[in-house]
């Protein structure tokens, strides 16, 4: 078996008003999707549920990111959301030069989507396989 | 010859009224959402890669295709340029914000049966 990456999907997503890190995960991860229609597994002939999709999360507080519901917005394949420390958070700042510590911010999320098949390559064309 | 993805992506060229420049962000947009990643891992020849490009703009006379098909780095790119996008007027100023789409498709030659799942373990 040899696990192979056969495209990489990348996405930005934010929440502006009420500092919900899953909701910008999953517009990060929307971001990624919606941007690209992938033909692969018709192109090599499988079926979309063989079709392995690693999903990254990044924000400053991954730990507040509700996995299961970020794959919830999956339509196929199979399944695996990481959430790890990055993205940005903004505090609200109204003039330049404010220092006070915020409570409020604006939060970014970034999301990378790996997608690869266990596949390998028939060595003779005409060979029944295993 | 099979589509392996469709790429889209949004440019635009707010103030210049420069469609072709709309048009490259546009396709720059599109294709850094994505990567095609299979090439490395498979040992595919970009080259033998196929792009097909697709341009809305309002005003598809206004751009220069081969400048757009410079904006791909890999494959053999063809470019199409429709009517399509979004002019945004600003009577009072008397401009025209330029909003474009770009669809990019890309195609290669993968023969049936050359790849295979890998057998399910237990």
């Amino acid at each position: 078996m040899a696990k192979k990456r056969v495209a990489l999907e990348l996405g930005m997503g934010t929440s502006l008003r009420n500092q919900d890190y899953t909701k910008a995960a999953i517009r990060a991860v929307s971001d990624a999707l919606w941007h690209n229609s992938l033909n692969m597994a018709d192109a090599f002939g499988f079926d979309k549920s063989a079709m392995i999709v690693d999903v990254e999360v990044a924000t400053q507080k991954p730990e507040q990111v509700d996995t299961d519901k970020v794959a919830e917005i999956f339509p196929y394949g199979q399944i695996t959301v990481k959430s790890v420390f990055g993205g940005l958070d903004i505090p609200k700042r109204t003039t330049p030069g404010d220092q006070d510590k915020h409570s409020a911010h604006t939060i970014v999320a970034n999301a990378a989507i790996i997608v690869s098949f266990d596949i390998e390559k028939q060595d003779r064309t005409s060979g029944a396989g295993e | 010859m099979k589509r392996l993805i469709l790429e889209m992506g949004t440019g635009n060229d707010l103030y210049g009224q420069d469609y072709t420049k709309a048009a490259c962000r546009a396709v720059q947009d599109a294709i850094h959402h994505s990567s095609l990643t299979l090439f490395r891992s498979l040992a595919l020849d970009h080259a033998a890669m196929e792009v097909h490009v697709t341009i809305g703009v309002q005003n598809p006379d206004a751009v220069d295709s081969e400048v757009v098909a410079a904006e791909l780095p890999r494959g053999n790119a063809h470019v199409q340029i429709v009517k399509g996008g979004l002019d945004v007027h600003d009577e009072e100023a008397g401009t025209i914000s330029v909003i474009a789409n770009a669809a990019i498709e890309a195609f290669y030659d993968i023969p049936d049966g050359e790849w295979v799942l890998s057998p399910q373990h237990p």
